[in-house]
């Protein structure tokens, strides 16, 4: 579909955003299939929506999201069910009566009246879950509660919808048995099996997406579970990557602020009852002892340090290098020991670091003169949420025409400049700041922000003729020395 | 031409120099990026991609395995020199002296960038 009939669609429906419910009437929802994976720090959703057009040529499908998920939502992707293309989206109004988000999804084939295509969108919500109890001792367990809303929202009439909920374990505590269904359900409205809630099915919802429907219908259901790893939170990641030309190298380093979101420590830590349930094998599943981290193949002269100085609780299997572009599946596994377990409500901060070969992640583009360096956004800690990240790429020095391309967008970009080692007037540096990282946007194989940029050979010997300078000040001081008689005594 | 501006007049850059923040946040990240949020020129990302895997690897121009056996040479050569040149008598004309210090100076620039990436700081 060409472009710009797209955005001239964006922009019909976001002039009419707040009329949507009313007046959007090109597709109907067969029947939609909401997913959801409880976690720790994370909540993983996928929502199928069977949709049927009823005109020809309906290529824009509408997906609505209720204020509270949209602010709990930090990942969002729409595609057709068993295609791999992900499909376009954006964001087109919002409506301050019902507090409703609206995305559009351009189709990648507009349908003609009465075909149907199978919708998958997934979301990944951050901070979604809380600890209840709020507090727990060092020996007790963890449970967490998610809420959500019960009926999936959508400007067009549903015939029937269901929403799945699946805890990590089979330990459900309690959840909400929702009332007030009978116009959509004549059977129990909450079955349980397993681990596994189901809410509906729903039969004949109509436009849910009125101010009437979202006051009277709408209902808030919550699910109190146990859950067996601990919420792992980083509230802070800096990543600094250093790019070298005279040494072929690509430094990165990460400094990372954790925190453990499970329920705070009740009274007081125990280092021996910690030590007896780490040898029996019987460790609380809200205590952080460590991480394991996948890095990067290639690594070498890797350094994981924090406050007090390094840290050589860790243990480090390299995986030899591989060509730059060529497909990896081999990773370098870090085991990470903080000095203390980090019990919940507990923060600890620590740097880490590694060098790889430059030729492993950038590239030389003859033709256009330019180097192409691909840094990963970050590394990913599974099922974590990192609140802020930083995201900074220091290039050589006397590098220009600088262009970056990130895999997502960033919150903000900045240029500056960063002054270190025989530098001279400063190597630029491309700054990314983001919000609630996932998984999802680290990737399966490290997702990598690219630069290109361009080096004159003569910047290269900037840094030579720097400490070239510097040793000729010396000799010219010497020189000087020289023929200044400094004798207390003249000889007659 | 102070350092600040020399920096603005040699780059060219494709984004704002100032801080820019992004219109479509707060909000999820839409994947694949929204095609309308951004005032900078965007390049397609999978071009990019499949440029940054097509072209030949960076390669420098002196093996990085070279650089401590070059460093070792270039300063002790730096040092012979230096040696030599507080012995060399002192000329009216010190065509000599001159020689001798731009020598050393030159081979100790690159022995000192050498001797950095041989240890680790990679400059």
């Amino acid at each position: 579909m060409a472009r710009w009939r797209f955005s001239l669609s964006l922009f019909l429906l976001a002039t009419l955003g707040p009329w949507l419910a009313l007046a959007d009437h090109s597709f109907e929802n067969t029947a939609i299939v909401r997913t959801v994976e409880l976690g720790g720090a994370l909540v993983h959703i996928t929502t199928t929506y069977a949709v049927k057009a009823l005109e020809d040529g309906s290529a824009v499908y509408t997906i609505a999201l209720g204020d509270d998920e949209h602010e709990k939502t930090s990942w969002l992707e729409a595609k057709i069910k068993g295609q791999s293309a992900v499909l376009p989206l954006e964001k087109v109004g919002y409506d301050p009566k019902t507090d409703i988000h609206y995305y559009a999804v351009e189709l990648s084939k507009a349908l003609k009246a009465n075909a149907s295509t199978n919708l998958v969108v997934e979301t990944v919500q951050t901070h979604a879950t809380y600890p209840w109890p709020e507090e727990a001792g060092q020996k007790d367990g963890q449970s967490l509660k998610y809420e959500t809303d019960l009926l999936v929202l959508s400007p067009y009439v549903t015939s029937v919808q269901r929403t799945k909920i699946r805890s990590p374990s089979p330990q459900v505590h309690s959840y909400t048995k929702p009332e007030g269904l009978e116009a959509f359900t004549l059977e129990d409205p909450v079955t349980k099996s397993g681990s596994t809630l189901t809410y509906g099915p729903y039969k004949n919802i109509p436009q849910s997406t009125t101010e009437d429907f979202v006051q009277e219908r709408q209902q808030h259901v919550t699910i109190h579970y146990s859950c067996d790893y601990p919420v792992i939170e980083v509230t802070k990641l800096t990543r600094t990557a250093e790019i070298s030309h005279w040494g072929a190298n690509l430094n990165i380093q990460d400094n990372v602020h954790l925190h453990n979101g499970g329920p705070r420590l009740k009274g007081h830590f125990s280092r021996l009852e910690h030590q007896s349930s780490a040898y029996f094998g019987r460790q609380p599943p809200h205590i952080i002892p460590g991480l394991t981290l996948h890095l990067p193949a290639g690594i070498h002269d890797v350094y994981y340090y924090d406050l007090i100085g390094n840290v050589s609780t860790s243990h480090l299997r390299t995986a030899p290098s591989v060509p730059k572009g060529s497909q990896n599946n081999q990773f370098s596994v870090l085991e990470l020991k903080p000095r203390y377990p980090i019990l919940g409500g507990w923060n600890y901060s620590f740097t880490l670091g590694w060098d790889t070969p430059l030729g492993d992640s950038a590239g030389w583009d003859k033709e256009s003169g330019k180097y192409v360096v691909g840094v990963p956004v970050m590394t990913t800690i599974p099922g974590t949420v990192v609140d802020v990240a930083e995201v900074k790429i220091i290039l050589p020095e006397g590098a220009t025409d600088l262009e970056f391309f990130p895999p997502f967008p960033a919150a903000m970009n900045e240029l500056s400049t960063h002054v270190i080692y025989l530098d001279t007037i400063g190597r630029p540096t491309i700054t990314l700041h983001y919000n609630q990282l996932t998984d999802q946007h680290a990737g399966v194989i490290y997702v990598s922000l690219l630069v290109t940029y361009k080096v004159p050979f003569s910047a290269h010997l900037k840094k030579p003729l720097a400490v070239a300078t510097a040793f000729l000040g010396t000799f010219v001081l010497a020189f000087a020395w020289k023929r200044i008689d400094t004798r207390i005594q003249r000889q007659k | 031409m102070g350092g600040w501006d020399l920096m603005t007049r040699v780059w060219r850059l494709v984004v704002p120099a100032t801080a820019y923040v992004n219109p479509a946040s707060p909000g999820p990240t839409i994947s694949p990026p929204s095609p309308v949020s951004f005032q900078t020129i965007m390049a397609d990302y999978q071009s990019i991609q499949a440029l940054h895997k097509a072209v030949p690897p960076f390669s420098p121009y002196i093996a990085v395995g070279l650089l401590p056996y070059i460093a070792f040479f270039l300063l002790v050569s730096t040092f012979g020199l230096a040696f030599y040149f507080s012995t060399l008598p002192k000329d009216t004309i010190p065509i000599r002296e001159v020689a001798v210090a731009s020598t050393a100076s030159l081979l100790g620039g690159f022995g000192v960038v050498a001797l950095f990436c041989s240890v680790g700081v990679y400059v």
